[in-house]
């Protein structure tokens, strides 16, 4: 999910990217992840699942942008406040998947341009949905974790809770997936986009470009380091 | 229909891909000016279910002649309607499309009908409670600018714009800008809207591909918002009201259109692509 948001800010150039997920125990949005120069405050800012850009975002499952006009930003303002940062403009997309709507995806000020465009909330939608798809998988992971660890230790009794957190890993060791299962999901999606439009694979084409970028600035991170060891 | 097949809704709008919407009119170019010209809403009253309408903003020119909150009641079991004589805008985007459409059609009559629930619980079931207490009201146009993507709320949803296109009453709905279903947007019953960037209200397009039909002004829209401020916004939420301004705007000077007609009048009067 980190991952998603850092990479959503360096496609946007934006000032701050972050994630509120909806914690139905606190019946509130809270802020769990942020990328970007001006993202930081928010993580852990909890909001009304009704209010604000978010909250309206995250009750209607319809996607907005918004920009300040001169002199009158008047949106978010409470809650950029408590974050340090007022942006100018944002754009915000629900985080939804067939069992209903988890949360929001929020970009901040894009550096390039005053305002979000149409196909600013298109790619925003395609990070929203990845994201979607990792943290129910996660989730997943996590409830299956806890049901098994909880079955077995009633099965088992209280007196032998080592062999049953040894089945416990066991059983969820490959829950994450192997390097192989990436690869096949990665043949298929090449393979569905044969049916792709111009548009579309221009989109892929700039995810790509983000992607290879990231690779590229890890890489030169690793020889950096590797010929500062060197150097000692 | 998966989320995979379909297209962003917006996608036949954008300038390059506008001229694939070019086709022989059944009926021609109709002229705009007699289904239009001295038209300015009244005696049309437009619904609007959203956050609120903010009844002293002063785009909203105080047309705001009724105002309700639809809430879940003690049991979380059957929705309720109780008036909102505060009439609050708890985001400034019910307000928004309030503004637009009173832009367009200044005399027509506003009722809004807000339907963010404080909770997560029974949304689907506030919002379609909602939609059915505008359609009992007698509303002439609904604007619509969310949706549901909730396959339970499915039925529900179809069986109320069925009940509205009989009741005569237009239900124009914002196609959700995410990729994917979302009702009741995409029923055939109900004017759909995406958004255009081309910087007139009085500019749009037909899309005879459905479901997502009409193409409005939707892109950097300067729009009232809460506090009696003002924003610049995008997305097709702010598309659907300008369709629903210019469906008021044909309604009060036709006053015997049906829902069916006024979507031909739209179709037949929209701008040829380009």
């Amino acid at each position: 999910m980190r991952s998603i948001v850092e990479a959503t800010v360096t496609l946007f150039d934006a000032e701050a990217a972050s994630i509120a997920l909806y914690e139905s125990a606190l019946d509130q949005l809270v802020f769990a992840v942020a990328a970007g120069e001006q993202g930081q405050g928010v993580i852990g800012l909890a909001i009304a699942p009704d209010q604000g850009i978010a909250g309206y975002v995250f009750t209607t499952g319809q996607a907005l942008a918004l920009s300040e006009v001169e002199r009158d930003a008047r949106f978010g303002r409470g809650a950029a406040e408590a974050t340090g940062y007022v942006p100018r403009s944002i754009v915000a997309v629900p985080l939804i998947d067939e069992q209903g709507t988890m949360g929001v995806l929020e970009v901040l000020d894009k550096r390039s341009s005053a305002t979000f465009s149409l196909r600013d909330i298109e790619l925003a939608g395609v990070f929203a949905r990845q994201a979607t798809v990792a943290i129910r998988a996660s989730r997943v992971e996590r409830d299956t974790v806890t049901l098994l660890r909880t079955s077995l230790a009633s099965l088992a009794g209280s007196d032998d809770q080592a062999t049953v957190e040894r089945v416990v890993q066991l059983a969820t060791a490959d829950l994450d997936g192997d390097d192989d299962d990436r690869l096949w999901a990665i043949v298929d999606r090449v393979a569905r986009l044969r049916q792709a439009d111009p548009g579309e694979l221009e989109l892929l084409a700039e995810i790509l470009e983000v992607v290879a970028r990231r690779a590229e600035r890890r890489a030169e991170q690793r020889r950096r380091s590797g010929r500062a060891r060197a150097a000692r | 229909m998966s989320d995979e097949a379909l297209p962003a809704w917006s996608e036949p709008f954008v300038a390059e891909r506008r001229m694939d919407l070019e086709r022989q009119r059944p009926l021609g170019d109709l002229d705009r000016a007699p289904l239009f010209d001295g038209a300015d809403g009244a005696g049309v009253t437009v619904a609007i279910i959203d956050s609120g309408v903010e009844r002293d903003h002063p785009a909203v020119g105080g047309r705001l002649i009724r105002s309700v909150v639809i809430e879940l009641g003690e049991d979380d079991d059957e929705p309720t309607v109780r008036p909102d004589p505060e009439a609050l805008d708890v985001v400034g985007h019910g307000t928004a499309c309030a503004g637009i459409i009173h832009a367009l059609a200044p005399a027509a009559d506003l009722i809004s009908v807000r339907v963010l629930g404080p909770d997560n619980r029974g949304k689907g079931a506030i919002f379609a409670a909602g939609l059915e207490w505008a359609i009992g009201e007698g509303a002439t146009v609904v604007n619509l600018s969310l949706s549901s993507r909730s396959e339970a709320m499915f039925p529900i949803f179809h069986d109320l714009a069925d009940r509205a296109y009989f009741a005569n009453c237009l239900l124009v709905s914002a196609a959700n800008n995410v990729q994917g279903a979302s009702y009741p947007s995409l029923f055939a019953a109900v004017v759909s809207v995406a958004a255009h960037d081309v910087a007139d209200p009085w500019t749009w397009f037909y899309n005879p591909a459905p479901p997502v039909e009409f193409g409005a002004y939707g892109v950097d829209v300067e729009v009232a918002w809460k506090g009696g401020g003002r924003v610049v916004a995008t997305g097709n939420s702010f598309a659907a009201p300008h369709i629903a301004g210019l469906a008021a705007l044909i309604r009060s000077r036709h006053p015997a259109a049906t829902p069916f007609e006024v979507k031909t009048i739209l179709a037949a009067t929209a701008n040829r692509p380009g």
